[in-house]
């Protein structure tokens, strides 16, 4: 619903995501407040900032598999570290600019998602998510004892740099990684809204019923799978250049639920939820980090509860969401933005 | 040739044990196609439970343990689908699989706060002497934990298609709406379903387990089981005996013949490819059912 007053007389004002001059003030507004974060943030702010930023691209990809195109995927978080290796491998055997490499990795990752998407073509529900849960240990098993990817040492990153100029210091990252997602989430946008987007959502609701409108399945449920997984080595580019070091380690199962657990949270099917079940997780996952050490410092709890605290928490805000609000954050958001553009009236 | 031979029977154990955990996936899938992604955990929450009453606590007999632990796992069935599965009712599949995901995390949260991320080794309930037969020597862990796994499949296959009580879980199993407007009660085996799912895992675990070490990092057991519950067909009961032995003897195999060449770990994705191929050659399985869909 539009606020009072908005109407479209033109296609291309149809058409268009900002559509009144106060969502461009504010679009604006928000963007300006990115560039200007750094320069009055805490060093170890900007870091989690960073940090939100590449696993945000992940779960974007996520919402765009599982949440548009309904194919379930558990292994995100491979197809990161998939990415992150390919990143790795071009900077250093092949020393090419960070602006290359990156995209390497999306693309290998793209490469490796396919494999274990390409089953969705066959079956339907949650048979993938098994072949989605396989490739993790696939990972691990390849990442090992694959010659060029330093086995269990790992692979060091040399640091981006652009003209001369060496991106290592937090600010300088922040700028790369916020960059690359504003850019992605632009892309991801746009996507949902195209012809392929609409296709994606027709699967999702009914893949036979999608077929007899004559989407074509086996090309559609593989692209789904190529853009997420993409998104999510772009994510691991990001990863490799942020930490200067890959490693499988970096990379577990856990981290693949969590990121199922940030669309949940956010609401399945919105590019808008993806990016709050991030942020609040991350949120989240940070105050448990902090918390946890003060509580064991003063000997409220022992240690390993902290530990456990994460995983108690994650559960049960996914057993919470699914039972009181299965919808996800984004359906409250809309119904509080129809309540405040109506008000006083009720409708 | 010994040594095949000695791969193939130690195989043939290990894919009882798997076919005991699948079997839990596979009651738990009958109920309402959940795939039970938790079941790992259960097995450890039973290794914790029969840990803690045979060695922490000042029973007179061991078997008093195992007896109160498998007690408390058919509780906890009963808790999950109580508090979790019933507010779900009539919610799409991926809620109810997604939920699965939160008990995992929350039942592993859990048992970390509860027992500690220690390492705690578990009683010796099967003597360690192995069991020699022939030529050949097994686990005896394995070994009669394979016989016990046998018994309990053969007992529920006979219970789900012979008896008339059981007969009413297959209606369940094929269809919420149709069994429940022919008078059955969907909760009631969504229910049984839960409690034989935890049982199952504590059974499970004392195989498993025997004179190891219980970590809340062996629950990938549960994982390794899926291809098990995969190949049989998600609803065959008899099947997971001929799935988890030919995944048992595939990864014995794996492991005598291909770890060697791939410098080890062949043997631990075996299972996983396995799934990636039943996935796209036979999605339903030997023994699973054919659904036809309808727009």
């Amino acid at each position: 619903m539009l606020p009072c007053g908005t109407f479209a007389e033109r296609y291309e004002q149809d058409k268009a995501i900002v559509r009144t001059k106060l969502q461009w003030g504010l679009f604006i507004g928000f963007l300006v407040l990115l560039f200007v974060l750094p320069s009055f943030l805490p060093i170890r702010f900007l870091g989690m900032l960073n940090m939100t930023g590449i696993i945000l691209i992940a779960v974007v990809g996520l919402q765009i598999t599982t949440g548009y195109a309904g194919q379930i995927n558990l292994g995100q978080a491979a197809f990161l570290g998939t990415g992150a290796y390919m990143t790795a491998f071009a900077a250093t055997r092949l020393g090419l600019p960070f602006w290359l490499s990156i995209p390497i990795g999306g693309i290998g990752a793209s490469a490796f998602g396919t494999i274990f998407g390409l089953p969705a073509v066959r079956v339907k529900g949650f048979y993938l998510a098994l072949t989605t849960l396989a490739a993790t240990f696939v990972f691990y098993f390849m990442m090992l004892r694959l010659p060029w990817f330093g086995g269990e040492r790992g692979i060091g990153v040399p640091a981006a740099s652009i003209g001369g100029f060496m991106l290592t210091s937090p600010e300088s990252q922040y700028y790369l990684v916020m960059v690359t997602t504003v850019v992605m989430i632009f892309f991801a946008y746009g996507l949902v809204r195209s012809r392929i987007g609409r296709a994606f959502t027709a699967i999702r609701d009914n893949d036979n019923a999608a077929q007899i409108l004559g989407i074509n399945l086996f090309y559609y449920k593989t692209l789904a799978f190529i853009i997420g997984t993409f998104f999510a080595g772009i994510a691991g580019g990001l990863w490799a250049y942020q930490f200067r070091f890959v490693s499988f380690e970096q990379i577990s199962l856990f981290q693949s639920l969590w990121y199922i657990g940030m669309i949940i949270v956010g609401g399945m099917g919105s590019i808008l939820g993806a990016i709050l079940g991030t942020v609040l997780l991350r949120g989240a996952e940070e105050f448990i980090n902090w918390l946890g050490p003060l509580l064991q410092q003063a000997s409220v709890v022992g240690t390993g509860v902290a530990f456990a605290g994460m995983y108690i928490v994650l559960g049960g805000i996914i057993i919470l969401f699914l039972i009181v609000e299965p919808k996800g954050l984004t359906h409250q958001w809309n119904k509080f933005k129809v309540t405040y553009r109506l008000w006083p009236f009720p409708y | 040739m010994i040594y095949f031979a000695q791969y193939v029977c130690s195989g043939i154990l290990l894919g009882l044990l798997y076919s005991m955990v699948a079997l839990g996936l596979t009651v738990v899938y009958r109920s309402g196609r959940i795939i039970n992604l938790a079941q790992g955990e259960l097995v450890i929450v039973g290794g914790f439970l029969i840990w803690w009453f045979i060695v922490m606590t000042p029973l007179p007999q061991w078997w008093m343990g195992i007896i109160i632990a498998f007690a408390l796992m058919g509780l906890l069935g009963l808790v999950i689908e109580r508090a979790f599965f019933r507010p779900l009712i009539g919610q799409p599949i991926f809620s109810l699989v997604m939920m699965t995901i939160g008990l995992l995390l929350l039942l592993r949260g859990v048992v970390i706060a509860t027992f500690g991320a220690k390492e705690r080794p578990f009683p010796q309930i099967f003597s360690a002497e192995p069991v020699v037969l022939g030529p050949f020597s097994f686990d005896s862990a394995l070994f009669w934990g394979g016989i016990i796994a046998l018994l309990i499949v053969l007992a529920l296959a006979w219970f789900f298609e012979r008896t008339k009580y059981g007969l009413r879980f297959s209606a369940v199993a094929e269809d919420h709406q149709v069994a429940q407007s022919m008078g059955i009660s969907v909760k009631q085996s969504v229910a049984v379903a839960w409690v034989l799912a935890t049982i199952l895992g504590g059974f499970a675990s004392i195989v498993f387990f025997n004179g190891k070490i219980v970590t809340f990092l062996a629950s990938e057991i549960g994982f390794r089981a899926l291809p098990v519950a995969l190949l049989a067909g998600l609803e065959s009961v008899r099947g997971v005996l001929v799935a988890g032995i030919i995944v048992g003897i595939g990864e014995m195999l794996a492991m005598g013949y291909l770890n060697p060449i791939t410098n080890g770990g062949m043997a631990n994705i075996f299972p996983y490819i396995v799934m990636i191929v039943v996935v796209l050659f036979k999605p339903q399985g030997l023994y699973g059912w054919r659904v036809i869909e309808r727009v």
